[in-house]
């Protein structure tokens, strides 16, 4: 390749990962701003650096309580699914039944279902369980919302289990339960990180199911916390931006760290 | 071999879905026939309901928005996905894997945060991107982004494809990397210059990869709603009305059960005939 | 836009510990800061009405002011309203809470204590099918807050018609200075600017005949009311981008000190009277904008009290005896005096005797030498189906998107749709 195209191609490299940095880049600059200015200067560098603004909203405003729920209610969802999802997998690949297709197909409609759409009726439904307004609300809604993407990935991961292994421990004399303990689990150790991972964070993502369900503001998560934010402080957009950051933070972290098993994740079934 | 316990493997996974999703679709389509009060169903009415969507301007209006939502995203974050893959497979392990990071990153922060920072960027009074460009001498651009009708769907679409665009990369990476290397090989020994590997060898290749991102943007498309919610709720007037924000105002601020319901089922149907395409195109490959 | 939401759900007061004590769940508005920043002087008064609750407890929730208005509504069709709730708006909407049975009717507590300084236009505007169903307290008005030091400057004095309005906000312009700081990102500003410029141009009885009577929207009159606010607009008073500039930033404009005036109501006071700290604030009502039209503004209630349907008989009696307390005449000075908040039947001259800011003073001195001309606030006039066309139209309106008559005709087929399922509100 000549020189000239391969700089070329450096340059849109370049150019992108400016438009993927530079909003992040300044959300942290305004965060760090002692006393934001909203009319002069937003580019400069603060200097010192500041921590108050994250001392308010986390102590003030009450982002420790909405991070907890957050946690909480991600961490929840994330239960849920990994009990249940492998194992719906795992018999969609493995295992003969009455139904496997009908039954299959029924997930897969699930797939493209928006929360918007049944949120009509999931309200009705969640007030006569008495849900509306307690975590529970949320997260059962939020995990079977996310039960068929997840039933689909196992499906996928499980694949790759060699049916001798199955064979040979159902030989073995084990019950299929046991198997897929003792022999599919360790097997799909990766598929099941990735997982955990994309589950936890679309369900830190959400923001609507909460935003309806939840009406006690000490119950509420990160994400309509920082929504609220928006007119609750005006025009302080230091602690907006100091909230803003508390919210995505974790989950920039998280997948920077666990980069690989993500991608994983989200490449599967996708590339075939 | 044939097994019971099948059904209770599925049991878990299947008692959830059907609670909170598969049952909730049969009721919004039930919903839909009757006459609602302030959340109190009344009589029956038939399609009655249904009747109100032909003169809704609003429906139309968001119905228009989603569908110029799905070419942008195919027009813009797809091919900047699909050039910055083919560009990235030809560098260092290194190289890819903290760019594919870099352009990944965005996806991981939470559209309502997402929109936050970005109506923020925008704000005709203190936005940074006027900021910017008074400050490079680009001051006639400068603009009122979300407050113009005609710039409001294409600023957040900007939003939208700055969380979008990553995925794009990360996904046609892994499809490229899945490309015989050999192709290349020959290629480049026929004396075929970049652009010729890109267009004869990488986009026929994808075609996969095309077709399910970009089904899956036209579904995520029709489904967005927390981007537009935190930044103009479907104003100025309605101009970036979507197909969600309808749904919410109609149900929640409006109180009209019924017709919110004709909206879901609307939406239903939309996002269900646009995956049975997808499911449907990549089975006959 | 929301408003303050400080988690003090824990704000229990009452003896505590009693295993069957009754409580009251009460949701209010009043924050530390912003709008209706009245934190302190509600910690205040919950502390001296403490008796009058005879034991029962208060769980106090204070949620976003504008913000109440849909969690209230979500959790009225959830089947958890509030015992208490200081939410807002009566009339229009309220009578939609009434007519499901939401609400207590409070008809023998206004004979049980009186509560005179509810006239019978506030009576009205909180009665549903001849049963009163909340309990007012704030005086709102509308009124425009400005910048004395650049009015000084320019040498242009407080207008006292409209052309004089009109001329300083062009001179201001022609200096570079926003006229009217004004932003409709949140949508509901709009509804009151415009609530203002209908009252001063087509005057309180074109009001009523349009919204209690049979006339359309598509009237000569309402039509000069929507070109005026275009006019605004399309004038250049407003700054760039207005329809995407959110409601407390253009607060922030004005108190930054670029732009002379902006125009919102006494809702905002305590924020406005803390931040106005680099120039000199005062407040006028605006003038008549066509002839034959008397002065007044737009006002209300603001907000009410309301109680839900489901709390015990004696958790309504205790709620009810605790508001009578709130309502006192000591509880309107504390209201004045901590919460920059003036209750309705306080007196200009109350106000001075109290030590109100100034501007508070000037401000009610103002709306209340009209109270017989003063008129609607369309938020709280129309149904909340009617309101949410409204909104966007209303941004269409002034962004130049649609003429005046398309916005009436659009608002006059929403009327109509809104009285034939019965959800017009008429006092």
């Amino acid at each position: 390749m000549s020189n000239l195209s391969r700089h070329i191609q450096t340059v849109v490299l370049f150019v992108f990962a400016i438009y993927a940095l530079a909003p992040v880049y300044l959300v942290l600059l305004a965060s760090m701003r002692s006393e934001a200015d909203l009319f002069s200067g937003p580019l400069s560098v603060p200097w010192p650096i500041n921590i108050e603004n994250y001392r308010r909203v986390w102590q003030e405003s009450g982002f420790s309580v909405f991070f907890l729920n957050s946690l909480k209610i991600s961490a929840s969802v994330t239960v849920l699914v990994v009990l249940s999802a492998p194992l719906a997998g795992f018999a969609f690949v493995k295992m003969q039944f009455k139904g496997r297709e009908a039954l299959f197909a029924l997930f897969l409609a699930g797939l493209v279902v928006p929360a918007p759409s049944i949120i009509v009726a999931l309200y009705g439904n969640l007030q006569a369980l008495g849900m509306i307004d307690s975590h529970l609300g949320v997260i059962l809604p939020q995990a079977a919302l996310l039960m068929p993407f997840s039933v689909f990935l196992m499906r996928t991961v499980m694949q790759d289990v060699p049916d001798e292994l199955i064979e040979a421990s159902v030989m073995d004399g084990a019950t299929f339960f046991q198997t897929f303990l003792r022999v599919v689990v360790p097997v799909v150790r990766p598929g099941l990180m990735s997982l955990i991972l994309i589950v936890f964070l679309f369900s830190w993502q959400e923001y609507l199911l909460p935003l309806v369900v939840l009406q006690t503001e000490s119950l509420k998560p990160l994400t309509v916390g920082a929504a609220s934010l928006q007119g609750r402080y005006g025009v302080d957009y230091g602690g907006i931006a100091a909230a803003g950051l508390i919210a995505f933070a974790p989950l920039v972290a998280l997948f920077l760290v666990m980069q690989r098993s993500f991608v994983r994740g989200i490449s599967a079934g996708a590339v075939k | 071999m044939p097994t019971r316990s099948a059904y209770l493997f599925l049991l878990p996974a299947l008692l959830l879905y059907l609670t909170f999703v598969a049952i909730p679709i049969l009721q919004i389509v039930y919903f839909s026939f009757f006459d609602w009060d302030n959340g109190i169903r009344g009589g029956f009415v038939g399609m009655d309901n249904f009747a109100r969507l032909g003169g809704d301007r609003v429906f139309l209006a968001a119905l228009g928005h989603n569908a110029i939502w799905v070419i942008l995203t195919l027009a813009f974050p797809l091919m900047a996905g699909l050039l910055l893959a083919a560009i990235l497979a030809e560098r260092s392990n290194n190289t890819r894997r903290w760019l594919g990071a870099i352009y990944f990153m965005p996806r991981t922060i939470p559209l309502v945060v997402a929109g936050i920072i970005w109506g923020w960027i925008y704000n005709p009074l203190f936005g940074l991107l006027n900021y910017i460009l008074d400050g490079v001498g680009l001051g006639f651009m400068a603009g009122a982004w979300l407050a113009e009708p005609s710039s409001a769907l294409l600023s957040l679409n900007v939003v939208g494809a700055w969380t979008f665009f990553g995925f794009c990369v990360v996904i046609f990476l892994a499809a490229i990397q899945s490309i015989d290397p050999s192709l290349y090989e020959a290629a480049e020994i026929d004396g075929a210059r970049w652009w010729r590997r890109f267009r004869d060898i990488t986009v026929p290749l994808l075609k996969n990869s095309t077709l399910f991102l970009g089904l899956y943007a036209a579904i995520e498309a029709m489904r967005f709603f927390d981007l537009i919610w935190v930044t103009t709720q479907g104003g100025p007037g309605y101009s970036t009305e979507v197909l969600t924000t309808h749904i919410y105002k109609t149900f929640f601020l409006v109180g009209d059960f019924g017709y919110a319901a004709v909206l879901s089922v609307v939406l239903l149907i939309i996002v269900l005939s646009l995956s049975s395409i997808t499911f449907w195109l990549l089975k006959s490959k | 836009m929301q408003r303050l939401i400080s988690i003090s759900v824990g704000a229990i007061l009452a003896a505590g510990s009693a295993a069957a004590e009754t409580a009251i769940t009460q949701w209010d508005q009043f924050s530390q800061s912003g709008i209706t920043a009245a934190g302190p002087a509600m910690d205040e008064l919950i502390a001296t009405c403490k008796p009058a609750l005879d034991g029962v407890s208060v769980l106090r929730t204070v949620a976003p002011s504008i913000g109440i208005r849909d969690s209230y509504r979500l959790a009225v069709s959830a089947g958890k309203t509030p015992d208490l709730a200081y939410t807002w708006p009566a009339a229009s909407v309220l009578a939609g809470y009434a007519r499901v049975g939401a609400l207590a009717k409070l008809d023998k507590y206004y004979d049980q204590y009186g509560w005179p300084q509810v006239n019978e236009f506030y009576k009205g505007r909180n009665s549903y099918d001849g049963h009163i169903y909340a309990v007012p307290m704030e005086q709102d008005l509308m009124g425009v807050y400005f910048n004395r030091d650049l009015f000084a400057e320019k040498g242009i004095s407080v207008p006292t018609t409209y052309a004089e309005f009109q001329a300083a906000a062009e001179a201001f312009k022609a200096d570079g200075i926003v006229p009217v700081s004004f932003g409709n990102r949140d949508r509901w500003p709009a509804t009151n600017t415009f609530s203002l410029i209908l009252g001063l141009t087509v005057g309180l009885q074109a009001e009523q005949d349009v919204f209690f009577g049979d006339t359309a929207w598509t009237n000569a009159g309402f039509k000069q009311a929507a070109e005026n606010f275009q006019a605004w607009a399309s004038d250049g008073y407003f700054p760039r981008g207005f329809n995407g500039i959110g409601y407390d930033e253009a607060n922030a404009l004005f108190l930054s000190g670029r732009a002379a005036m902006t125009i919102t109501g006494t809702w905002v006071l305590q924020d406005m009277i803390r931040g106005a700290d680099k120039f000199d604030m005062g407040v006028f009502m605006m003038p008549p904008m066509a002839d034959g039209v008397a002065a007044g503004t737009m006002w209300g209630e603001g907000s009410q009290w309301q109680l839900s349907s489901t709390t015990s008989a004696e958790g309504q009696d205790a709620a009810a005896a605790y508001l009578n307390c709130l309502l006192s005449d000591e509880s309107r000075k504390v209201w004045v005096q901590k919460g920059h908040t003036v209750t309705i039947g306080t007196t200009p001259e109350e106000l001075a005797e109290w030590g109100a800011d100034p501007v508070v003073q000037e401000f009610f001195e103002g709306g209340l030498a009209t109270t017989e001309t003063n008129f609607y606030d369309l938020h709280t006039t129309l149904p909340e189906s009617v309101t949410q066309v409204l909104y966007p139209e209303l941004q269409r309106l002034v962004g130049g998107e649609a003429s005046a008559d398309e916005f009436l005709e659009t608002m006059q087929a929403a009327w109509e749709v809104a009285i034939a399922n019965g959800e017009r509100w008429i006092p």
